[in-house]
């Protein structure tokens, strides 16, 4: 039995209401408890700000096109090495950094939890062995399902029940743990080549339409009770302004909603925030994207913020990913998943003297100050898409001080500068709305019951940041609180001491999350031999060999919920 | 100027990353701190006197700073790293990465040397008055920025791909190449003296490469652009006359590549460009 | 009803080469496979002949010879040799199962060595030729799906990969292609293959024209007039007709193959290569595609890479991965004669590779990891027979498009005879120990 006592810090737990309270949390066997016995190893926290461990909703850190972004930029591991110590293993850094040193780097700046949100169903099988050599962290991954041959055939012909169905399969047979959509219906066409435009523009020879997607899923989310909402990335990337089908998307499944959780997630939505028609004129369409979520309960977004650095464009966005290439003259790859999805990597390098990129800069940050509710706008960079997961305290530090802002602000394209809404924006983030943008907000949407707080039952996992709150200004002091959260002075997983002062001193493999949705037998049965007989004809492999058995993952963690109701 | 000289006491096997072998890093520092600087060999950390007894003074500024080595460092690698002033003279042939990032200073090798010379270099020169190998000056794998200034200078032969990704500054060789000199290069200048084994300027967008010797063919991605009787490298005007051919189209580059007629009489179906422009 | 000693086995990989065939149905009868439906020619041969060239004990090489010796004595020697070696290289790892390249990178790791795989002299180039350009890929069931141009460039799959035609490409049938009359078939090599015999366009290319040829082609596909009437052996008019076919598909595809890779240019042709598929993009689809010989050499490339950030010739001696072919390859590495003890798995170096490379391999210290009896066993110091990977142990591989499939164990392997996961993970443990770790 072993036992942990976090004495005396401020503690930051916005889903138990606690806000900067001075208090003690005891850990036995890896779970938040009343109290432990003097026995207890005790971490001193006196002096500084305690919160539950970081939960990344939405970071490419495994899986097949991640792996080939590592394989084809062997220049951006060369100067960020890590040596092997007697508890680590070697690895390599930058936007793409190596599997293990992914999880020591998210466990040093004290996150304990993170989503791979992008996986293509039928090599999902090579996400999990990344995930697998990714240890200190808590995991999971989503499916690609919004441009799935059957999931389009089975809404196509109305069948929603037997989709609903196949999903679960999916999900089960993935160990998935939410719906992923990613330009729903485009990347199909990209199959071809071709583009998409708007949510209404139909998917060549499928005779659906990325709305009739988005919805057909949504419902089949609800259906299923899944514990996160869709997980969408909307259309329209490559255009140069796309705010109105982000706020479209956002709109066409309202009518589903019936109160509580929201029903869908947009990620990134920086990238799908710009408003304008051609380059020469974007602007931040951040102002109207705020102003519909802040009407509307149903959506909850991440801000996928710009990192001013050179990082590595990847997404299953394939047609984006080629016009980013065309515009950026940088090396690209594509990777279409036969049946299910594609993908796309390219290099990009963020720049102050570049309008669009100052452009893109000021919408992340606009969209997080301009949304009134905390829950419902989380901070990711959709790493490394907009910049590595290791700047998230700069980005921490700009929510939290103007100045901060202001300094970056000063040094933008001046074109820029003068468009954005951002350089006059006030607001600055308490370290309780910190504590919900990284671990409440996003532990909570992604319907994980022991993640993201400090309450009896939670899961001992603890960030121990040496930050004294009472006496530091964050708004003044922003350098300060950008070092602290760079370094945890403790990372605690399940009541282990994993990082002290920013170093690894322990390892643990973590879990892997995963859902298995209970659907109608009936159903169930009736969708399974409609896949058998099609299987073959869609796919080039057996039917027998495409489902990943629980064995498969390090440590499995299974979420079962049941259809209906 | 001072001196000092470090001679190999032994033979070696594995290779020695000898990074820390530069007038920057050892400038300044008496013989006792420089036996102590730590090398790797193979995988093992070694110390400088496990393989190198030292002569002379370095107590002196790093600029001031000429670092001579005597024996056979084909081993040695990554010898003048980053330097940024002083000298290195090796004596006896030397190992991949020679004067790699290099920025300024002067490294002269009186033997041969092995790949990636001056690969990434910023400025500075170096000379070897033997063969180098292949990659002069080139990026690192899968980026685009090889050589960016500086003066690259081997006596003897070259091996393939010299001028990578280059960007600035002089590859020249006085003898023969292999295959693809400034694949890829932006801009800057390598200069062929003797044969070159094929694939000139492949994929360039601008700089200029010229061969005086015979290059067996021209890529069909070159387009002849003119007959011109001198070429010039850095401050230099080489007599021809030259065929020059502006490319690599497929890049929509403005290269050229200028190879000497006399060495060259399989190029004279070129010629027949040159009445067509005429016309 | 079968009889309790005879069973069939559905769905089994075939751990050949990287077409990746998962529709085999082995027939095994009193512990000996006795049919193999659906598998070629070459895989059957590996199914039905499991048990030849095969060795029970582990070996130690005493006063010249190699004795018989138990395990733990094979894997102390094994790990003494490693750890006390200050340039090991441990080569290999494309068929065997991506969970032993994964100890197999530990171990590098932990005895500070270089780990390399049969990439280095195969299919290198086409990474290498990545790096600079990108790739634009897909699965195999995309070009059954939609290809209506198949190009084969310097591979002759009817004899290296027999069911790729049939299963993926010009015969097969996939949603939007009805079969051989919706799909062209374009073959480029040196000479008449079986597999040019087929196409509907043979291009006959002078030996180590192929950058020149594809220069030509990239020039003709952008519309730019061809100055030399012959390139590469090949008419002005005939690289205009096929950059046309080219330009003009729904869907294309190239197919490459060694004839590409190994021929003069070697990176620099898949740089070429890979820069026309790219300029296609601009017109139509068109992906690329290396035809990976061995089954696993592909997994061997991805577990290197998420682990160590880089795809092969991965240098660990400073603690740290380094990168670079020609200085951290295998194969450079013996040439130079480098290294000072190596450790091969599932390879035959000895065989393949130039005789001063294979002679220095039986100079050093040298420790084999096999199911077979092969040349470079013969000159180990220590050598450890193993189970054979798909029919003797489970374990993953990768397909050359990157699929994951999962091989099952359809029988024991020979008495005591232990899986590779199971040796190295015994080589670890016991470097652990004498590192003190």
């Amino acid at each position: 039995m072993s036992e942990l006592l976090v004495r005396n810090g401020y503690v930051y737990d916005p889903l138990n209401r606690i806000n900067g309270e001075k208090m003690d949390i005891a850990i036995r066997n890896g779970i938040v408890v009343d109290d432990v016995g003097s026995s207890a190893k005790l971490v001193d926290a006196s002096g500084m700000i305690v919160m539950p461990g970081g939960v990344d909703i939405h970071s490419h850190i495994a899986g097949s096109k991640v792996n080939l972004a590592r394989m084809i930029r062997p220049e951006d591991h060369e100067r960020d090495v890590e040596s092997r110590t007697s508890i680590t293993r070697a690895g390599v850094g930058r936007s793409i950094p190596s599997t293990f040193t992914t999880g020591y780097r998210y466990a040093r700046m004290g996150y304990t939890t993170v989503f791979e949100p992008a996986t293509p169903p039928m090599k999902t099988r090579h996400t999990h062995e990344e995930l697998n050599d990714t240890p200190m962290i808590d995991k999971g991954c989503f499916p690609l399902l919004g441009n799935n041959w059957f999931v389009m055939d089975y809404l196509r012909e109305g069948k929603l029940e037997e989709c609903a169905a196949y999903v679960a399969w999916m999900l089960k047979a993935t160990k998935g743990y939410a719906i992923k959509l990613v330009n729903p219906g485009g990347v199909e066409a990209w199959g071809w080549g071709k583009y998409l435009t708007g949510l209404d523009d139909p998917v060549p020879r499928f005779d659906i339409t990325p709305r009739e997607i988005v919805r057909g899923l949504c419902k089949i989310n609800t259906y299923l009770n899944l514990p996160h909402p869709i997980h969408v990335h909307t259309n329209d990337l490559a255009r140069a302004g796309n705010y109105e089908t982000t706020i479209k998307t956002m709109d066409c499944v309202r009518d589903l909603y019936h109160g509580g959780k929201p029903i869908i997630h947009i990620t990134h939505v920086q990238f799908t925030g710009r408003s304008g028609t051609d380059w020469i004129n974007v602007a931040s369409g951040a102002p109207e994207i705020a102003d519909y979520v802040n009407k509307h309960e149903h959506v909850d977004i991440d801000i996928g913020q710009i990192i001013f650095t050179d990082t590595t464009t990847m997404t299953a966005d394939g047609s984006f990913q080629f016009l980013l290439h065309l515009i950026s003259g940088n090396k690209w790859a594509n990777t279409d998943v036969e049946a299910e999805t594609g993908g796309g990597i390219v290099p990009f390098h963020y720049k102050k003297s570049n309008y669009v990129n100052c452009i893109q800069w000021g919408i992340g940050l606009e969209l997080a100050l301009m949304i009134k509710d905390p829950w419902r706008v989380q901070m990711t960079t959709d790493h490394p898409n907009a910049g590595p997961f290791t700047e998230y305290p700069r980005i921490i530090a700009w929510l939290m001080s103007r100045e901060a802002r202001g300094r970056v602000a000063r040094k933008l394209n001046k074109s820029a500068h003068r468009r954005l809404d951002v350089p006059g924006l006030d607001r600055e983030y308490s370290f309780y709305e910190i504590a919900i943008a990284t671990r409440a907000a996003t532990a909570k949407t992604l319907g994980l019951k022991q993640k993201g707080h400090l309450g009896l039952g939670a899961d001992g996992d603890i960030s121990i940041y040496a930050i004294d709150p009472t006496t530091i200004n964050p708004s003044r002091q922003y350098k300060l609180v950008r070092r602290a959260f760079r370094k945890a002075v403790y990372t605690i997983k399940e009541g282990k001491i994993l990082v002290k002062n920013g170093e690894v001193v322990d390892t643990v493999p973590g879990k892997t999350f995963w859902v298995d949705p209970k659907v109608p037998q009936d159903t169930y049965e009736k969708m399974l031999s409609n896949l058998e007989r099609k299987f073959e004809d869609y796919y080039t492999m057996q039917m027998s060999n495409y489902p990943i058995g629980e064995e498969y993952l390090l440590a499995s963690k299974k979420i079962e919920t049941v259809a209906g109701s | 100027m001072k001196e000092i000289t470090f001679r190999l006491k032994r033979p070696l096997k594995v290779p020695v990353d000898a990074s820390c072998i530069s007038p920057d890093i050892l400038g300044d520092k008496t013989n006792e701190e420089i036996l102590s600087f730590e090398l790797w060999e193979g995988n093992r950390k070694i110390h400088l006197s496990d393989i190198f007894t030292v002569e002379g003074d370095a107590h002196t500024s790093s600029d001031d700073l000429e670092i001579r080595l005597v024996g056979d460092m084909k081993k040695v690698r990554r010898i003048g790293r980053g330097m940024m002033t002083g000298s290195i003279e090796v004596k006896g042939d030397v190992g991949m990465h020679l004067g790699e990032e290099m920025a300024s200073g002067r490294i002269i090798v009186n033997g041969n040397a092995g790949s990636w010379v001056g690969s990434r270099m910023k400025g500075g020169s170096i000379e070897i008055h033997g063969n180098a190998g292949d990659f002069v000056g080139s990026a690192y794998r899968g980026s685009r920025n090889g050589m960016k200034d500086g003066s690259i200078v081997i006596e003897g032969n070259a091996g393939a791909e010299i001028g990578c990704w280059m960007r600035g500054g002089l590859v020249r060789v006085k003898g023969k190449t292999g295959t693809f000199p400034g694949v890829h290069m932006s801009n800057g200048t390598v200069l062929v003296e003797g044969d070159c084994e094929g694939r000139a300027g492949a994929q360039m967008t601008g700089g200029k490469v010229v061969v005086l010797g015979s290059l067996p063919s021209i890529l069909p991605s070159f387009v002849f652009e003119e007959i011109r009787d001198k070429v010039k490298v850095t401050e230099e005007k080489l007599s021809g006359p030259f065929y020059t051919f502006l490319g690599d189209v497929n890049e929509n580059g403005s290269g050229r590549l200028s190879v000497k007629v006399s060495s060259n009489p399989q190029l004279k179906w070129c010629e027949s460009y040159v009445e067509t422009l005429e016309d | 009803m079968t009889a309790l000693s005879e069973k069939i086995i559905s769905d089994v990989v075939c751990t050949i080469c990287g077409t990746g065939c998962d529709d085999l149905q082995i027939r095994i009868k009193d512990g000996k496979i006795i049919e193999a439906k659906n598998a070629c020619a070459v895989s059957i041969s590996k199914f039905l002949e499991q048990h030849a060239q095969r060795y029970s004990s582990p070996m130690i090489r005493r006063d010249g010879e190699l004795k018989c010796a138990s395990f733990d004595e094979a894997v102390c020697k094994a790990a003494t040799i490693l750890s006390e070696s200050r340039y090991p290289i441990l080569l290999g790892w494309s068929l065997t199962s991506a969970e032993a390249t994964c100890i197999g990178v530990e171990l590098a790791e932990l005895v500070g060595g270089v780990v390399d795989n049969n990439t280095g002299f195969c299919h290198g180039p086409g990474l290498i030729g990545a790096q600079d350009i990108g790739v634009s890929t897909c699965t195999l069931g995309e070009v059954r799906h939609r290809a209506d141009v198949v190009v084969y460039w310097g591979a002759n799959p009817i004899h290296a990969h027999p069911r790729h035609i049939a299963r993926y490409t010009v015969l097969s049938k996939g949603r939007f292609r009805e079969g051989r009359k919706e799909r062209k078939m374009i073959v480029v090599d040196v000479r008449k293959t079986d597999t040019a015999r087929m196409a509907d366009l043979f291009i006959q290319i002078e030996p180590n024209g192929d950058y020149e040829l594809l220069s030509a082609l990239r020039m003709a596909v952008k519309g730019e007039e061809l100055e030399q009437q012959v390139i590469a052996g090949v008419s002005s008019e005939r690289i205009e007709e096929l950059a046309d076919l080219l330009v003009r598909c729904e869907f294309g595809i190239i197919f490459y193959g060694v004839g590409l890779t190994m021929s003069r240019g070697k990176s620099r042709n898949l740089d070429a290569a890979l820069s026309l598929v790219r300029d296609l993009n601009r017109s139509t689809k068109f992906l690329i595609m290396p035809m990976r010989g061995h089954f696993n050499v592909c997994g061997a490339n991805e577990v290197t890479s998420w682990i160590t950030g880089y795809p092969y010739a991965v240098d660990l001696s400073r603690g740290y991965p380094f990168y670079n072919p020609g200085e951290t390859s295998a194969v450079d590495i013996l040439s130079r004669r480098e290294c000072d003890s190596a450790l091969v798995i599932s390879s035959d170096p000895v065989s393949h590779l130039p005789y001063s490379v294979a002679k220095y391999l039986s100079e050093i210290p040298l420790v084999t990891i096999d199911p077979h009896v092969t040349a470079t066993t013969m000159v180990s110091d220590v050598a450890f027979p193993t189970a054979i990977m798909g029919i003797e142990a489970s374990g993953s591989l990768y397909r050359m498009d990157g699929v994951v499939l999962e091989c099952k164990k359809l029988l024991d392997p020979p008495q005591s005879v232990k899986s590779d996961v199971d040796v190295l993970r015994a080589i670890l443990d016991r470097v652990k120990s004498l590192k003190g770790a």
